[in-house]
């Protein structure tokens, strides 16, 4: 008796086990084919996956990788450049553009026919009323046209003037960030070329530009959906109906990609990407991002990493083969600052190579004896799956060898920054991505400049090198700049405090089925030109 | 703190228990009523205590929002940064801060968020609902299992099944979240095909019209019975791994409870009476065995909800974990206090549920 009860107490427990059970198999199971019927529709879908870096969609406020790559794909710029070359700026709503001998003046003619996706034409006042209010909105992007005055000359002529030589401004008008917005819509939301502008929680819900897509919904932590403009202007008419740009953590990336669940991983280490089979494609590519070790020069902040001979024993004593290893395939060393791919970029037989005895000669030299230096940077930041942990354990190791203590000290990214753009890190270790693709966006790394002073390098510091970076500022022409700026790499490698490491290298995974893709040091990736086989 | 096992003291026999409930809530309902306006007022107490702690704790992480937010360049412009703590707020002294902040919550606004630039309160509607909807399914998930298995653990004792059972269950417990939630997916999504990979629901389909936020109900009002296959689909995998822990805690502390009440002389005589199996197990035995298991299912609401933080990550589920942690890695300020609020508040109303389930469940809990 007290058995047979005993069992079927048993089977009624087990009966809510069974019922949970087959909910889960049946939610499964149905799961499972809906799963795939969503790619085999007759509207074309494309998924890509990354890790966001996104705050708003709001052209005139962009600045992110992940917001970049939405902006680049829902307006459309006056220049932009094709596929993955940033050497030259081609035509887009501006069909051609003049730098007057001088380089403070630029002339762009508009191109006529461009319209918006509400099918209204792009217009002289919209363009005029977008960039002034980049610019004087005081958003994150308004440095880019700092000093730049806007002026509509007629119907289809925009004049930019600045006081100074400005060559690098058509490598500055592709930047997602200098989109033209629909400004009759965009006024009617709130828009305003000052601070008090009030536009951008409608432009995170609509998108009001010309580009090859529109945006459907827009979540700065969970997704994007982009979908076609059936209005776009342009020759090349957007492939997909719908993309959907997820928020998605690199190894949950790896597997929906190999799954096919996604089409597109944009944030794969190196590592991750070895041996992917099924089809898909690797695409790697060195990206723009230049790695860097930086010596403090304020003797406040400590009189050993401003000892010059000590930078140079630094400089010597870095094993950048073995930091290459580290940061996996794709990656190159960094000869200079600015990265491979820029006009004036140092040729790779330039690069510093390792010099262990050089190094300690150096360190003799420079008379510090038994140094111990501390060494900051940010603990969970990764570029392209690259985290700064280990370059910063094989640095410490590679010093040790040439008789240099290296204490290291990360910190969380928020507190990291606030040394580093005090100027108080001894030594830091950090990266640059390019504001713009021209290299005149490194000659922030001069004494007195942006950078120059996170070293705690004054101006008037290195004049040779300062007169060297006036004169690169104001050269106009392709080869004159070149030189410019070689030549102020050369000495910046020589006498500066900056030690420039490497580029990783961008892993982008895609399915075979995807054709078009480009990497873009810019947007990282225009969604318009990816196609379908 | 109220007591945890009652069934301990009652050493009265099989007739205590009808007849002392009779007594209790004879000369208890005034009190069960006071009982219970005592503790909303603590709760709204604490609700206090607890925006001033996320606000000064909050405030004290040392970095600078504006650093963490501009970037490289616009850093450099003072009229920009003094534009953007303008625009937040932090240009005013911390006291007048945080009566800013508190009468904004007061009035159902928590400010605006620095990183989506949209009201914190509308935020927080939108991902709280993405929360409660896996930590929902999977407590509701750990309930059911959790207790089953402890209960058929316990009635088995020393069997196989019993033995199974507690061997699964401290796997359970001792697995790390994350772990498991990373080889679930890589089991079931991409080896198995079982399963469909990130997100609440396929990324072709277009959510269901908002009414409660949680997609499967939502998907349901509305008839939308594909919508619901996915998303019943899409949260099953991240609601069991995040259950796996709770289960393997009911199950043994059920267990130990259902045993311990087994052999109480009531039990015993009820069985002596000739009563059916299921009366003395409904009845009887799981009444008096589910105090302690209330309070370690409200304790472990708790963690799961911090266990939605890495679930969300690997399961790229749209929730407030994910934004807490976007929040904090961006010194979002306004967002951080947000979630905090969100989740000290769920916490009090889930101990102020398991206080009067208590009450229900035990009937001297009302008078004490």
């Amino acid at each position: 008796m007290a058995l047979r009860s005993r069992r079927r107490q048993a089977t009624t427990a087990l009966l809510p086990v069974l019922l949970t059970g087959a909910l889960a198999l049946a939610a499964c199971s149905s799961g499972g084919s809906s799963g795939t019927t969503a790619q085999s529709g007759a509207s074309k879908t494309l998924v890509i996956d990354t890790s966001f870096d996104l705050k708003t969609a709001d052209p005139g406020r962009t600045y992110e990788p992940t917001g970049l790559i939405v902006g680049k794909a829902t307006y459309d710029t006056l220049l932009t450049f094709e596929g993955a070359d940033v050497t030259k700026p081609v035509p887009a709503l501006a069909e051609s553009y003049e730098l007057s001998s001088d380089g403070t003046t630029l002339t762009l003619k508009l191109r006529q026919g461009a319209t918006f996706a509400d099918g209204s034409p792009v217009t002289a006042d919209d363009v005029l009323f977008s960039l002034t209010r980049v610019r004087d909105m005081k958003g994150t992007p308004s440095f880019l046209l700092d000093g730049v005055d806007v002026a509509k000359t007629d119907d289809s002529t925009i004049t930019l003037t600045s006081k100074t030589p400005n060559p690098a401004l058509p490598y500055i008008l592709p930047n997602p960030a200098l989109g033209i917005l629909n400004s009759k819509v965009a006024k009617e939301h709130g828009a305003t070329a000052d601070p008090n502008d009030k536009a951008e929680q409608y432009l995170n819900s609509a998108s009001a530009g010309s580009g090859p897509y529109t945006i459907e919904s827009f979540n700065v932590s969970s997704q994007v959906v982009l979908k076609a403009n059936a209005k776009y202007w342009g020759a090349k008419k957007p492939t997909y109906d719908k993309v959907v740009i997820r928020n998605v953590e690199s190894a949950t990336q790896k597997l929906n990609v190999q799954r096919g669940d996604s089409q597109v991983a944009l944030n794969l280490s190196g590592d991750q990407v070895t041996g992917m089979t099924g089809g898909l494609q690797v695409k790697r590519t060195t990206s723009a991002y230049v790695f860097f070790l930086l010596a403090n020069q304020d003797t406040g902040v400590s009189k050993v990493t401003s000892n010059p001979k000590f930078v140079e024993a630094l400089r010597k004593g870095i094993d950048y083969a073995g930091l290459l290893e580290l940061a996996g395939e794709g990656s190159t060393q960094a000869a200079g600052i600015i990265p491979s791919m820029f006009l004036g970029a140092l040729p790779a037989d330039q690069a510093t190579t390792r010099d262990v005895e050089g190094a300690k000669a150096a360190l003799a030299e420079s008379g510090v004896t038994d140094p111990t230096v501390k060494l900051e940077y940010p603990s969970e930041l990764t570029v392209n799956g690259l985290s700064f942990q280990p370059l910063a354990e094989r640095i410490q190791a590679n010093l040790k060898e040439v008789g240099i203590t290296v204490e290291i000290t990360p910190a969380p990214v928020t507190t990291a920054l606030d040394n580093y753009r005090n100027g108080k890190e001894e030594l830091g270790l950090w990266y640059w991505g390019p504001d713009f693709p021209d290299p005149s966006n490194y000659l922030s790394f001069l004494p007195g400049k942006l950078v120059g002073l996170r070293a705690g390098w004054k101006a008037g510091s290195d004049k040779e090198l300062e007169s060297a970076g006036d004169k690169a500022a104001a050269a106009v022409t392709d080869d004159a700049r070149k030189q410019a700026y070689t030549d102020v790499q050369t000495k910046l490698n020589a006498s500066g405090p900056f030690i420039p490491l490497i580029q990783p290298g961008q892993n982008i995974v895609t399915a075979g089925s995807v054709t078009g893709l480009e990497y873009h040091p810019v947007w990282t990736i225009n969604v318009a030109d990816l196609g379908a086989k | 703190m109220s007591p945890t096992s009652a069934p301990s003291k009652d050493q009265d026999g099989g007739a205590a228990l009808p007849s002392q409930n009779r007594r209790g809530r004879a000369a208890g309902r005034r009190p069960f009523v006071r009982f219970l306006v005592r503790r909303i007022v603590t709760a709204l107490l604490l609700a206090l205590g607890i925006t001033l702690v996320t606000f000064i704790l909050t405030n004290l992480v040392p970095g600078d929002p504006a650093a963490a937010n501009l970037g490289q360049r616009a850093i450099g412009d003072p009229a920009i940064v003094a534009q953007w703590r303008a625009d937040h707020g932090l240009d005013k002294p911390l006291p007048q801060q945080y009566l800013i902040h508190l009468s904004g919550v007061l009035h159902g606004d928590f400010g605006q968020s620095q990183q989506s630039h949209r009201p914190v309160a509308d935020d927080l509607a939108e991902f709280v609902p993405a929360t409660l909807e896996l930590a929902g399914a999977a407590i509701l998930i750990s309930l059911v299992l959790g207790v089953a298995f402890g209960v058929v653990a316990a009635l088995r004792r020393d069997r196989l099944s019993d033995h199974i059972l507690r061997v699964t269950s401290l796997f359970g417990i001792s697995v790390p979240t994350f772990w498991l939630a990373l080889v679930a997916f890589y089991v079931f999504f991409y080896r198995l095909q079982i399963t469909p990979g990130s997100g609440r629901i396929d990324p072709g389909m277009t959510a269901p019209p908002h009414v409660t936020g949680l997609y499967t109900i939502d998907a349901a009002l509305s008839g939308q019975w594909d919508v619901f296959a996915s998303a019943a689909a899409h949260l099953i995998t991240p609601a069991l791994v995040l259950a796996l822990y709770t289960i393997g805690l009911l199950t043994r502390f059920t267990r130990s409870a259902v045993l311990e009440v087994l052999g109480q002389d009531y039990v015993r005589a009820a069985r002596a009476k000739g009563l059916p199996a299921r009366v003395i197990l409904f009845r009887y035995v799981l009444r008096s065995a589910l105090v302690p298991v209330i309070t370690v299912a409200g304790l472990a609401f708790g963690s799961l909800l911090s266990g939605t933080v890495l679930v969300e990550a690997i399961f790229a589920w749209p929730g407030i974990g994910q934004y807490a942690y976007k929040s904090a890695t961006s010194l979002d300020l306004p967002a951080v206090m947000g979630v905090g609020l969100v989740v000290g508040v769920v916490y009090l109303v889930i101990n102020l549920i398991v206080d009067v389930l208590y009450g229900v469940i035990d009937p001297r809990v009302r008078i004490s």
